[in-house]
């Protein structure tokens, strides 16, 4: 097995079963760390701008990848979506939103490093994530010129590609000769990707499995009772 | 189980719905709850309590889980009171509360710690071969090895060493000192015994042992209340706090019960609501004004003269207009207004003089034993003069007489002691009485009755009773004529009227009148139960027992001392060690070497850190024209050493020669016992080629070299004058802003025009901190905290005795202070063993009050030896000598039993003796015996911490009946009174240290204090004066008005008078930077701490995060905004002993005029550095310097004579005036820069030479 074959056939499992596993465990057994470990109790200062603009990037740009490399191929072409239409929404969505999260993020990642309170009392791996995350969020958005080549050439088998490997990394059927003709900077983008769930249960990431969506829809009262219930 | 299974259970989780589906039923898993719960779980509960010097003495538990204490909490289990009073608990405040922080805070000393570059020139000698004594040796002989570690003193540099290696170079370093300069060069400062007793005398059993000295603490903490002493021949017997609830009418001044006396604070509440009125005197709205029902806003410092006011209402509505038959009763028997003041011509009038006594009379009116001690009444009976019963002449060299009975010493015939001879007179002098107000005569002339009196030599001389001349002094106006007198509470002119001290105090006249009146009213209703609460507020000032004595005044005329609900209470520092009986002999090795080496601390820093260099308060300034005044001249130095040599005062070290080879000369020149040693010694004092120590401070010969700081906060809190600490003491970088020269005038002290730096070659700091007095030690010893060792408490404030336990073994290295002196004992034996051997030396013991030696001096007559106006007679005009063999090997095993004196010697207590033969046998089956062979094998073993409290309390009769019995058997005889009544029903009791573990007890009536322990009255002081006619140990037996010794008369101080505060000259050269900005000169004041206690709490997480995280100084809004300075600003105090930094709190709470900065703000928290200094930001003592009073330096005189913490000069710190001007954020400068050469050379500010 090469380097290419182990980085896109097996690497991916090894990330995603550290990130299951690996939160479930965490969640069980330690559950005073499942947190988001804010710091605005020490500084406010640029949190509010960047905070808000980093989340807002990062959540479009997460399920614009969800949406984008998981939906099967001809599902989008029965929707009426064409490949070309797929590569300009992506292309655009991307750069907006990934504009968004690099400008926020580079606001936080700024004050994380250099603002003094906030930077004495956070851990390596709150400095190691944010960064980590920045450039992968750099890395995506280097694509960018790449595509709009493929785009400009009407070539959209690239973005095609990637998909079908995402795809058969979820069907357990990895398949990772996909990838071989696909643009370096693409490897390495997925390859930091790859490597964010593989830290996320080690770092604060943990805080976005309780996003608390459910707030949204819940009742005025939860109570327990004393009585008994199966 | 899981909580990820659980949430997996997300559609099952709605278990029924209510109001319309506005709310839901879950049966989400509540394991979460599990971690509040395990919150306050433990595995045990033990009962200690906080050795700290709150004096609080509270019970509390301590939680332990998992072999960590987890939290405290106060216990509820005290043994109650009786029916008609609240009970004492529950006790305990904030403070104790979070004590547990600092077991596994970031300030723990967790490992023996020693000054890197001490212990690097330590091996480097013992590498090159030299044993320890001679590697400690070499080092101290070398100037610039010595200067390397000394001078970075206070900078860091701490490495972790072993505790044999530490308690090695410990040991060499004392082995050496006594060996080169004498044992009397290692000294040791420890406060406050009764916090934690056995901890107090793991250091002093070691010193003693070895002959070196202990410094007294209470004196130099200021909280010693002279006036105590000089008026009862007691020092500090205050009521419980329960008697405050007995009480009808209290005033309260200069002591903050609710924030100092927490735990107690309950009862002044409680007994407002009896009916109680109370008073308030304060300069600022301090907390306990909210108890009062009128609040007089006093001037600081001048609360004598609002008493001597109220004293003047008192006298003239309740003696004089009608004659209260209560009062004068009191006044006759208790009291010394009966006794017979001679008058000395001087000028066209007189002046007082010294008390009659028997020996005046021809035929010494029958007395044979000691009539120059027996002072004389008027007897209205027999219409003679007699000596009554009960005076000191009656206490020593007789029995059966020493009582208050109203009877004639000579035949025991009843007597009626006569208070004024007004209508029986021979005739009306003028009598001048000092006084100090500034811009009012120094002398005012008042007509006294007198009667005229045929000396045995044939002179006729004048008599007056006290009570006349009292009344006279206090400027009443009884129809004699003459001026100065007042008829109208109204006439501001003549001293002491309420008018006359409103214009000193400020406080309205018609409320001190008022209060005057009351407080009487009140007392002859109730028969005493009028009380004062006094503290610290009042006491740290140079004229404290001035203004002590005027309370004391007031509540003897109203007869409130000694009756439960009245008297003083006195809380501030105080303390009760109850079982001092049992304590002691262990404490100062009296089982195996007699007499320990005590010292008056306050002297011995004034000296040592050359603070007399700076004196610019001149004695002769203070100088009353009534007096001899044969001591012009001379400075406060000078009156110390005068008092030394005369054998008042210790000096310590002893002598400028090693005590050793001192003995080892005497007996090579011919003396060969303890007498003849003595005489070889008064020769060589008189030919001058010996002296005391204190006469040449700055020779090297006479510099302290090894100290022991333990249970203590010496250089960060208590040390005044912190700075000259830092200078001369310690030789480290220091604030001192001026350079000495005004000392120069001393004639008695020898001048050197270079001061000495670094006089101490080895700091060892005791403590489970690390504070700012280990921050400048060489050495930190990891002790252990309360809850990890077995010791013994006790308080003024309850009557109980209660343990602190080891709930948890001490952590990391620590270990008990007691063990800690056990292990250096052990190393000190093995080196002296080969270096010392048996050595003999001479010891010089002041004469002491409670033993015979109080009746050294006669008359109060003051003849120094050194002027050739005697003799030096070792324990009459000079020292008694006294020689001690000490075989030096031998320390440790001496150190860990109870050694054999106890039976041959037997034990004592303020004069009375008793034999413990009994308990030293028990001892034997209720501890181990000695295994170690050796000297003390088979003896009663003290190598437990738990072994030396059983020890304590089997010997002291307050916790075990049968020493009771004997100690009130022997007071009986002294008295002639049975008091066998006060014991009886305890006689059997006998208290185990597990006994108090299970409950706190309340102890046994001992004849150590002057209340009892009943079912009927509350602990009081004084009660078993009147009640049972046991004398106060003074010279006339009762309670003294007035003060016939010599130097009380120079100084002014026969009768109480009032003296404004003292002008230090303390902003004479400042800095000129603050010269120029806008800047505040106000009286420095440093009351007793909100969120701290002396030496911990200040510096804890918990409370700096209730106030400010760091040192701050209280100002007025007013004296502020003049100088721009706003709430939270960085602020500098300075004057001429250096300089402070803090944050300002402005508040309105505050008087203009005054800046309070509260104790114990040390400087190991947030303080910058001083714009001023150059050096980090100083503490509360930075500004200031202390000053001594040579009043306070008597001794040989009745209840004048020295005692360890019971008589002396005291540290007082609050006539001082600071600058206080603002630094701006951008100007605080935090000194956080590398140690350079350059840095590390400039010791003092820049521009102050090294003088």
């Amino acid at each position: 097995m090469n380097l290419h074959d182990f980085l896109y056939g097996v690497y991916p499992y090894i990330a995603l079963s550290i990130f299951i596993l690996g939160s479930i465990l965490r969640f069980d057994r330690e559950q005073y760390t499942w947190k988001s470990d804010s710091s605005q109790l020490l500084s406010k200062a640029g949190l509010r701008l960047g905070s808000n603009l980093f989340h807002v990037g990062i959540i479009a740009v997460f399920f614009g990848h969800a949406v984008g490399l998981l939906t099967p191929h001809h599902f989008f072409l029965s929707l009426g979506v064409s490949d070309m239409t797929h590569q300009m929404v992506a292309i655009w969505a991307g750069s907006i939103f990934g504009g968004l999260g690099l400008l926020g993020g580079a606001i936080l990642w700024h004050r994380r490093m250099l603002n003094k309170r906030i930077s004495v009392t956070s851990r390596g791996t709150d400095k190691f994530i944010l960064s980590w995350l920045l450039v992968t969020l750099l890395l995506g958005l280097s694509t960018i010129p790449v595509s709009l080549g493929h785009a400009h050439e009407g070539n959209p088998g690239v973005m095609i590609a990637l998909a079908e490997w995402a795809q058969s990394i979820v069907h357990l059927r990895p398949n990772p000769a996909l990838l071989e003709n696909v643009d370096t900077v693409f490897k390495v983008h997925l390859f930091f990707g790859m490597t964010v769930f593989l830290v996320f249960p080690f770092t604060r990431l943990v805080h976005v499995w309780s996003a608390p969506v459910g707030y949204l829809g819940r009742p005025y009262q939860v109570v327990r009772s004393k009585r008994h219930f199966n | 189980m899981s909580h990820f299974l659980d949430r997996l259970k997300f559609f099952d989780k709605v278990k029924a719905t209510f109001s319309n589906d506005h709310g839901i039923v879950t049966n989400e898993d509540r394991q979460w709850e599990e971690a509040y719960r395990h919150r306050w779980q433990h595995d045990k509960v033990v009962r200690s309590t906080h050795g700290v010097n709150c004096t609080g003495g509270c019970s509390w538990k301590i939680f332990v889980k998992n072999g960590l204490v987890s939290f405290e909490m106060q216990q509820t289990d005290y043994p109650r009171t009786r029916d008609d009073l609240p009970d004492h608990e529950p006790r305990g405040c904030q403070r104790g509360a979070s004590f547990s922080w600092y077991l596994y805070s970031p300030h723990r000393v967790k490992h023996p710690l020693i000054r890197g570059r001490l212990l690097d020139l330590y091996r480097a000698e013992r590498k090159s071969g030299k044993d320890p004594v001679e590697a400690w040796a070499a080092i101290q002989a070398d100037e610039n090895k010595r200067k390397s570690y000394t001078s970075v003193r206070g900078l860091g540099g701490f490495v972790r060493a072993s505790w044999d290696e530490v308690n090695e170079m410990i040991a060499a370093a004392n082995v050496h000192t006594i060996q080169k300069w004498g044992p009397d060069r290692i000294f040791g400062f420890s406060p406050i015994p009764a916090m934690s007793m056995i901890s107090y005398a793991a250091g002093s059993r070691y010193l003693s042992l070895i002959g070196g000295a202990c410094g007294s603490f209470y004196d130099w903490y200021c909280d010693l209340p002279a006036a105590s002493p000089q008026t009862w021949g007691e020092q500090t017997d205050v009521p419980e706090a329960a008697d405050w609830y007995n009480s009808t009418y209290i005033i309260i001044t200069g002591a903050n019960l609710p924030m100092t006396r927490t735990p107690d604070a309950h009862f002044a509440s409680e007994v407002r609501y009896k009916g109680a009125k109370i008073v308030a005197m304060a300069p600022d709205y301090a907390e306990f004004v909210k108890f009062s029902d009128l609040w007089m806003p006093i001037k600081q410092g001048t609360d004598a003269a609002a008493f001597l006011a109220m004293g003047h209402v008192a006298l003239k509505e309740f003696h004089i207009q009608q004659q209260d038959p209560y009062f004068q009763e009191y006044a006759r028997k208790y009291t010394d207004m009966p006794m017979q003041v001679m008058l000395r011509k001087q000028g066209d009038g007189y002046v007082t003089d010294r008390l009659l006594r028997a020996s005046d009379f021809d035929g010494a009116l029958g007395e044979t034993n000691n009539p120059d001690w027996k002072t004389i009444v008027f007897d209205e009976k027999s219409n003679s003069f007699i000596a009554p019963n009960g005076s000191i002449g009656f206490r020593w060299g007789e029995e059966g007489k020493w009582n208050l009975l109203e009877k004639t010493g000579a035949d025991q015939r009843e007597t009626t002691a006569q208070l004024t001879c007004i209508n029986h007179r021979d005739d009306v002098v003028s009598v001048g009485f000092p006084h100090f107000t500034h811009g009012e005569d120094s002398l005012l002339y008042r007509n006294v009755p007198v009667r005229k009196v045929k000396l045995a030599n044939g002179e006729e001389t004048l008599v007056a009773t006290v009570f006349d001349l009292q009344v006279a002094q206090y400027g009443i106006d009884r129809g004699l004529g003459g001026g100065n007198v007042a008829s109208s509470y109204a006439d501001a002119n003549v001293a002491y009227t309420p008018a006359w001290a409103e214009k000193v105090t400020g406080v309205k006249a018609a409320d001190i009148e008022r209060t005057g009146r009351e407080f009487a009213y009140n007392a002859s209703k109730t028969k005493g139960r009028s009380m004062v609460i006094m503290g610290a507020a009042i006491n740290h000032w140079y004229h404290n027992d001035l203004a002590y004595r005027s309370i004391m005044n007031l509540l003897h005329m109203c007869g409130c001392v000694g009756q439960t609900g009245g008297g003083w209470a006195h809380y501030v520092g105080q303390e009760k060690l109850r079982p001092q009986a049992g304590w002691a002999p262990i404490a100062f090795a009296l089982d195996w070497h007699r007499p320990p080496r005590h010292t008056n601390s306050t002297s011995y820093w004034y000296f040592h850190t050359d603070q007399w260099r700076y004196e610019t308060l001149k004695a002769d300034t203070l100088l009353s024209p009534a007096g001899k005044g044969k001591n012009k001249g001379s400075t406060l130095a000078d009156y110390n050493v005068k008092a030394t040599r005369m054998g008042w005062l210790p000096s310590m070290p002893n002598f400028n020669r090693n005590s050793i080879e001192l003995a080892e000369e005497a007996l090579k020149n011919g003396a060969t016992d303890e007498a003849s040693v003595a005489q070889y010694v008064a020769g060589q004092m008189k030919s001058g080629a010996l002296d005391v120590a204190y006469a040449d401070p700055d020779n090297p010969v006479n510099w302290p070299r090894n100290l022991f700081v333990w249970r203590a906060n010496l250089i960060g809190t208590s040390a005044k004058g912190h700075e000259y600490f830092l200078k001369h003491l310690l030789g480290a970088q220091n604030g001192v802003l001026q350079e000495s020269g005004a000392g120069r005038d001393s004639k008695e002290v020898k001048w050197h025009e270079e001061a000495s730096i670094a006089k101490l070659d080895l700091m060892v700091d005791i403590n489970f901190r690390l504070n700012s007095t280990g921050a400048y030690s060489d050495i930190v010893l990891p002790t252990a905290t309360w809850y990890e060792k077995n010791d013994l408490n006790t308080t003024d404030m309850h009557p109980f005795i209660h343990p602190l336990s080891e709930a948890v073994s001490p952590g990391w290295e620590s270990k008990s202070d007691w063990q800690i002196f056990k292990t250096i004992a052990k190393n000190f034996s093995v080196l002296a063993e080969k270096h010392l051997g048996t050595k003999k030396e001479v010891v010089a013991l002041p004469m002491q009050h409670d033993s015979a030696a109080e009746l050294a001096q006669p008359f109060g007559e003051v003849k120094n030896w050194k002027n050739g106006e005697c003799d030096p007679i070792p324990g009459k005009t000079m020292a008694i000598i006294k020689l001690v063999e000490r075989n030096f090997g031998d320390t440790y095993r001496k150190y860990i039993a109870l050694g054999p004196l106890m039976t041959k010697l037997g034990n004592n207590i303020k004069g009375v003796d008793w034999n413990t033969d009994q308990e030293y046998e028990e001892l034997k089956k209720h501890n181990a015996t000695v295994k170690e062979p050796g000297v003390s094998q088979g003896m009663p073993s003290l190598e437990e911490d738990i072994y030396v409290c059983d020890s304590v309390m089997r010997m002291a009769p307050e916790t075990n009946g049968e020493v009771a019995h004997k100690s009130w058997a022997a007071m009986s005889k002294k008295t002639g009174i049975d008091h066998h009544h006060l014991y009886a029903g305890r006689h059997e009791d006998k208290f185990t240290f597990k006994d108090i573990q299970a409950q706190p007890r309340k102890i046994i009536t001992a004849p150590t204090w002057s209340g009892i322990e009943s079912e009927k009255v509350s602990y009081t002081a004084g009660y078993t004066n009147v009640h049972e006619h046991i004398p106060f140990r003074t010279l006339t037996g009762r309670a003294h008005f007035y003060q016939d010794h010599e130097w009380m008369l120079d100084f002014g101080e026969g009768f109480c008078t009032f003296k404004p505060m003292v002008d230090l000259g303390e902003l004479n050269n400042l800095p000129k930077a603050v010269q120029a900005k806008p800047h505040l000169t106000v009286n420095w004041i440093t009351p007793h701490s909100k969120w701290g206690i002396h030496s911990s709490y200040q510096d804890n997480l918990r409370m700096l995060t209730l106030f400010r995280g760091g040192p701050y100084v209280w100002l007025s809004e007013t004296d502020a905004k003049q100088v721009g300075i706003e709430d939270n600003d960085w602020v500098e105090a300075v004057n001429h002993n250096g300089a402070t930094v803090a944050r300002a709190v402005v508040s309105q709470r505050v008087p203009q005029g005054m800046a309070m900065m509260y104790h114990a703000q040390e400087k190991n928290v947030n303080v910058p550095g001083s714009p001023s200094t150059g050096k980090r930001g100083g503490i509360l003592n930075a500004v200031t310097r202390v000053i001594i009073k040579p009043t306070n330096m008597i001794g040989g005189y009745a209840q004048l004579a020295y005692g360890f913490n019971y008589y002396g000069t005291v540290g007082c710190q609050r006539d001082t005036m600071v600058a206080i001007h603002k630094i701006a954020d951008k100007d605080v400068d935090w000194l956080e820069r590398p140690l350079t050469p350059e840095r590390e050379a400039q010791l003092n500010p820049v521009g102050i030479g090294a003088k």
